[in-house]
């Protein structure tokens, strides 16, 4: 036991340099995270974080906000994967309208073409300002209104 | 940029090496009562091998993450150590396959390049990581430890399966859910307040429950079981944003893991050890009243390197005062030693790696990078938590490895290829940051 000091020394000297390392490296992931969040347009999860969007096949039709919802105007939406709309937190566009179901519409791809189907929601979905009965199919321009908000398709 | 990002894993890497070497000093003041230069002479070897990786990554992954190297280096550093302080020709192996490993991490560097080729065979991927899960349970090759069907032996080499086929079904996971997504979002439907997976698209959910209740009865391991199952579901959060399939997935296994603890009497007696250790505190209880007590003795700082006392003084024939010192109660060794203070560190290195993973599953340009990214850290990170949770008895203690720290050849060799193909998304997805054009893009729409 004759290194017993040594040992110490050794013992507490490992502590601060493991503990510095470490700090230092959690700084830095700090700093890092800092510079590189970008603002997250929505708060529907991950699944619509940049990244996905460039999914296979490309981004060429997207849902862009006209009014209300508590969306900004020309807020876009790209149809990738479709898109649910409803008041719900768990719907891909979040919509705060009084007059929206929790899972309100959505709006998807199939075959290349682009189609809006209403969910059974309470108050109906608007398609060109007429009631939507089940599923339509969407073209470029046309405008899709929930409540007092409302969407329009925009085609690339 | 670029010489700047491994610039810092180099000066991240001195610390490490320095590490190490009080380590092994420590170990030798203690065990030998006088300080030569081995220590030093360790600390140089270890330091060329990582600079010797170094290099070949500053050619190879220029804008990889900087700090997930240096980071694993000082968990295989606190491993080397500690297995050195118990059994030299152990820690002799360990060296070897750390050297191993590091070669597998640069063919796998070299040779994956285009990780997308990973997605072309996932099935056969998955085929073999399940073949290979199962094979312990095969006449003449399995070996059975403890209860559980963990190793397999041909000739003199032996391996544990478990360790590889995590690495082949993330990479599965990944692509079929990169693949699924979609429908798996669109096709929800809300049943009294909660988001359900469409029916068609719940089988692959059910396959993958299928597959760790299997292993709890087949293969007898909770820790595994428990690390397949976990990964998947932190996987299918972030391919589906929708938390209501997390919590539908636990309810699932718990209700499993439960059954299964009731009937199959291995997982039972594991169950029952956990929580009733003092019913056979010389017996079944042993290793984990040990592990607790060996923690509780380190106190804040530990008793220093070398002190613990891993055998019974004095015991003939020997006796362990630590069962599987170097392997399952590793951990607990290390708190021993090093104290609170050494096992918070310990728990931060794992964090930290959680932290640099995920960031790289943040900056990832596609889908399947992104999930690759997300399932290998959550598989490695969860192994972390099993075992460590295991020894402090958070739950069932199991034979899963600390990866990089506890002996063992798979372990370590499985781990840096996980390490390689991380480091492969990541330097993909470094450059594209740093490229205007392709970040533009990506964020234009949403």
């Amino acid at each position: 036991m004759a290194y017993d000091p040594i040992s110490v020394a050794l013992k507490f000297g490992f502590l601060a340099v493991l503990y510095l390392f470490l700090l230092v490296i959690a700084r830095s992931a700090f700093k890092d995270l800092r510079r590189t969040t970008s603002p997250a347009p929505d708060a529907t999860g991950f699944h619509s974080a940049p990244g996905f969007a460039e999914a296979p096949g490309g981004v060429d039709a997207w849902l862009v906000v006209e009014r209300g919802g508590g969306l900004e105007r020309d807020q876009r939406f790209d149809l990738i994967g479709g898109l649910s709309i409803g008041r719900s937190k768990d719907s891909d566009v979040q919509i705060e309208d009084r007059y929206a179901s929790g899972l309100h519409a959505r709006v998807f791809e199939r075959g290349g073409r682009y189609f809006v189907e209403d969910m059974n929601s309470t108050n109906g979905t608007l398609l060109n300002g007429a009631t939507l009965k089940g599923e339509a199919e969407l073209i470029d321009g046309d405008t899709v209104q929930i409540g007092d908000t409302e969407f329009r398709l925009e085609v690339q | 940029m670029r010489s700047g990002t491994r610039n810092r894993e180099l000066a991240a890497l001195v610390p490490v090496a320095l590490l190490l070497t009080a380590g092994f000093a420590a170990v030798f003041a203690q065990e030998s009562s006088r300080l030569g230069n081995l220590s030093v002479i360790y600390g140089a070897y270890f330091f060329a091998v990582c600079l010797a990786t170094h290099i070949y990554l500053r050619i190879r992954l220029p804008d990889a993450d900087p700090y997930l190297f240096p980071l694993m280096a000082l968990l295989t550093a606190f491993g080397l150590v500690m297995i050195y302080r118990i059994d030299e020709s152990l820690a002799r192996d360990q060296a070897n396959w750390f050297v191993l490993g590091l070669v597998l991490f640069a063919l796998t560097i070299q040779f994956l390049r285009d990780y997308e080729i990973l997605e072309r065979y996932r099935y056969t991927i998955a085929a073999i990581g399940l073949l290979i899960l199962m094979a312990p349970r095969l006449p003449g090759i399995g070996e059975q430890v403890n209860g559980a069907y963990l190793g397999v032996k041909v000739g003199p080499l032996s391996f544990q399966p478990a360790e590889f086929s995590k690495i082949a079904i993330v990479i599965f996971l990944a692509s079929y859910l990169r693949e699924n997504r979609e429908v798996l979002i669109v096709g929800a439907r809300r049943i009294l307040g909660v988001t359900l997976p469409p029916l068609k698209h719940f089988g692959p959910m059910l396959v993958v429950w299928g597959a760790s209740m299997f292993m709890l009865v087949f293969i007898r391991d909770l820790g595994s079981s428990l690390m397949f199952f976990a990964a998947f579901l932190a996987l299918l959060y972030v391919a589906t944003g929708r938390f209501s399939f997390v919590v539908i997935g636990m309810a699932m296994f718990v209700v499993g893991a439960w059954f299964f603890a009731t009937t199959v009497p291995h997982v039972h007696q594991r169950v029952e050890i956990w929580l009733h250790p003092y019913h056979d505190p010389r017996g079944a209880g042993y290793q984990i009243l040990q592990s607790i007590f060996a923690q509780a003795d380190g106190g804040l700082f530990g008793k220093g390197f070398g002190q613990g006392l891993i055998t019974i003084p004095g015991a003939h024939p020997p006796a362990a005062l630590l069962p599987a010192a170097q392997t399952d109660t590793i951990y607990s060794l290390i708190v021993n030693e090093l104290g609170l203070f050494g096992a918070c560190g310990v728990i931060l290195i794992y964090l930290l790696i959680a932290a640099r993973g995920f960031k790289v599953a943040l900056l990832a340009n596609d889908g399947f990078s992104k999930l690759l990214a997300t399932g290998l850290t959550a598989v490695f990170s969860i192994q972390a938590f099993v075992i460590i949770g295991g020894v402090t008895r958070v739950i069932p203690l199991t034979g899963v490895t600390l990866p990089f720290v506890s002996y063992g050849g798979s372990s370590i060799v499985a781990n840096f290829v996980l390490l390689a193909l991380l480091l492969l998304v990541s330097d993909r997805a470094r450059r594209e940051a740093v490229q205007p054009a392709g970040r533009d893009l990506a964020l234009g729409v949403t």
